[in-house]
């Protein structure tokens, strides 16, 4: 017999949306079970990063695409705290570039800088968002040394990171920071469930059927019963189980991400490769940015075999001398989330362009400017093939070689598979989140943003999942 | 994890599969196991037919300097699934082998 659960708000998800939105309801004082698919691990468990992070944290142990020409690999975590877990830890604030275009194209109400500038204020003041107290790594030296040379604008971002007395940072993350609050105001978040669909009535969401996961590997089939649901799972994930449960109105199309394109440079001395480069070379803002990747081991190796298979094992005898580098770009590109009956993972496609292939050559190029201006005897670029510079004459030869046959890029900004808005021939939600043929189905996570903001989108979720919820509640 | 798949993480991790217990192909098969059902699904029919193509080609026993040459000419291949499949496995393998390995 299904056991069954009740609660007044179910929650689905507890990334940068689902957390937020947990701990303001909860604080309100509704009744809150926040279901997370992952399990709830300790965030010092694993190194960032590392192999077994991977394997703990990421789903699809970070094995996972969305498929076209090319297919572009990308990541989400799987854990309570979701993709907050794993990422850098950069925190932007959403450009206000795009709160007026985004308010004026899909008619968002309420939406407005001094709106979200409130919002973004009570946030970061729970994330303690910071700047590094030190000198900056040597990886992150490398961007505005490179910048400065070439004229480029370029910034040290901040962090959503705590700093002790003697500089140790420690990054807050959902699960130090939204999560403890949610559940010392009486939220329920029960870790290793797996929503499989929502159930409904009319045009009322009643709960939804999940599976429980024991820690002795035995499972559990059990019905949430709640007054209102919030779908919080991340672009990908939210859509998918829309569609499971038959909600389809702009659902899962319009994806949207920063295609990235990724370059190994050699240098010849060590790099310090405990710490992630936080500047960004801002100069091409908002359609092209260029920073610095993670460099351990493994992913020096990574970045370095597309383009020197061969040579592999002599570099790597002194990967220390390697850091990894990137330029990201907006894409007018998009894509599409499509559940497959009887299938767990959605299928995901994205359609990339052609501008957008010229723009990240242009962005390859201009990353490796940048890194040559910095000091890089050798840069590889994640070409299969590709050709290696070696001087600044060498990087005509990265035009033509980033193709859709060569190139291998990837991405972890997913964003805009059910964008918000009151023009319902647009959006999948309106202007608070509420899923279009629903009254009481919320989503609240970077599915609602009506594209990729050309920055890390943490900040922007967490803004605007705070002012949904408060539109919730006063509702 | 199929045949091919099997050969091609001894192949490729050469005797760093052995030195880490296993590890490197224990961490291929994982993955594979957690990808998404269509993607493996997609991943089998390659690995089937492209193992049916060096039995064939390599008969009566593919060495690993056959695999190895394979796969480097899998990577180059004008199918674009093909060259994925190869770049798939030579990242597990990438990774795993030197996230694995005792400095």
């Amino acid at each position: 017999m299904t056991r069954t659960i009740s609660t007044e708000v179910l929650i689905i998800g507890s990334g940068a949306g689902g957390a937020v939105t947990a701990a303001r309801l909860a604080e309100a004082g509704r009744s809150v079970i926040v279901a997370e698919e992952g399990p709830w691990y300790d965030p010092d468990a694993h190194q960032p990063s590392s192999l077994d992070e991977f394997t703990a944290r990421y789903r699809h142990q970070g094995a996972c695409a969305a498929l076209g020409s090319p297919g572009i690999a990308f990541a989400e975590g799987r854990c309570v705290g979701g993709s907050t877990e794993i990422n850098m830890g950069l925190y932007h604030r959403l450009p206000e570039r795009f709160v007026d275009l985004w308010r004026t194209t899909y008619s968002i109400a309420d939406f407005d800088v001094a709106t979200l500038r409130h919002y973004a204020d009570e946030v970061e003041s729970v994330v303690k968002v910071s700047r590094l107290p030190g000198a900056v790594p040597a990886s992150s030296a490398v961007l505005s040394r490179g910048a400065d040379e070439l004229g480029w604008r370029n910034v040290e971002f901040a962090r959503v990171y705590s700093y002790d007395e003697g500089g140790h940072g420690t990054k807050q993350s959902m699960s130090r920071t939204m999560i403890p609050r949610a559940v010392a105001a009486g939220a329920v978040v029960q870790a290793d469930c797996t929503v499989r669909s929502l159930t409904s009535s009319g045009r009322r969401v009643t709960g939804a059927r999940a599976t429980l996961r024991h820690p002795d590997g035995s499972t559990e089939p059990v019905a949430f019963r709640a007054d209102d649901v919030f779908v919080c799972g991340g672009a990908i994930q939210s859509p998918a189980l829309l569609q499971r449960s038959g909600f389809r109105h702009n659902i899962g199309a319009g994806l949207k991400f920063h295609p990235t394109v990724k370059v190994a440079a050699r240098f010849d001395h060590p790099y310090d490769h405990e710490e992630v480069p936080v500047h960004r070379v801002t100069e091409f803002d908002p359609y092209l940015t260029i920073g610095g990747s993670a460099s351990r081991r493994g992913h020096v190796a990574l970045a370095l075999v597309d383009s020197a298979p061969g040579d592999l094992d002599r570099l790597l005898e002194h990967w220390q001398n390697v850091v990894v580098y990137y330029a990201a770009i907006r894409s007018s590109g998009s894509g599409r989330v499509t559940a497959l009956p009887g299938l767990r993972a959605p299928l995901v496609t994205y359609s990339l362009r052609d501008s957008d292939l010229s723009r990240l050559a242009r962005g390859l190029v201009h990353l490796g400017e940048m890194l040559l201006a910095a000091g890089a005897k050798e840069l590889f670029p994640s070409i299969a093939g590709g050709p290696i510079v070696r001087c600044r004459a060498d990087l005509a030869q990265w035009w033509g070689a980033l193709n859709r046959a060569q190139s291998n890029l990837m991405t972890v900004h997913l964003t805009s598979t059910i964008r918000m808005g009151d023009d319902s021939a647009l959006t999948g939600a309106d202007s608070f989140g509420r899923v279009w043929d629903s009254d009481n189905l919320f989503v609240n996570d970077a599915s609602l943003l009506p594209d990729a903001p050309g920055v890390n989108p943490q900040a922007a979720v967490m803004t605007i999942a705070a002012r949904n919820a408060d539109a919730y509640l006063a509702r | 994890m199929l045949w091919l798949e099997r050969r091609i993480v001894t192949a490729l991790a050469g005797p760093d599969d052995q030195r880490t217990g296993g590890a490197i192909t224990e961490f291929v098969d994982t993955s594979f196991a957690a990808m998404p059902q269509h993607l493996r699904l997609g991943v089998v029919g390659e690995s089937l037919l492209l193992g049916a193509f060096v039995i064939l080609r390599y008969a009566p026993k593919a060495s690993d300097a056959d695999i190895v040459a394979a796969m480097a000419s899998w990577e180059h291949n004008p199918i674009g699934v093909i060259r994925q499949y190869a770049r798939l496995l030579t990242s597990l393998v990438t990774f795993a082998q030197q996230e694995l390995m005792p400095e």
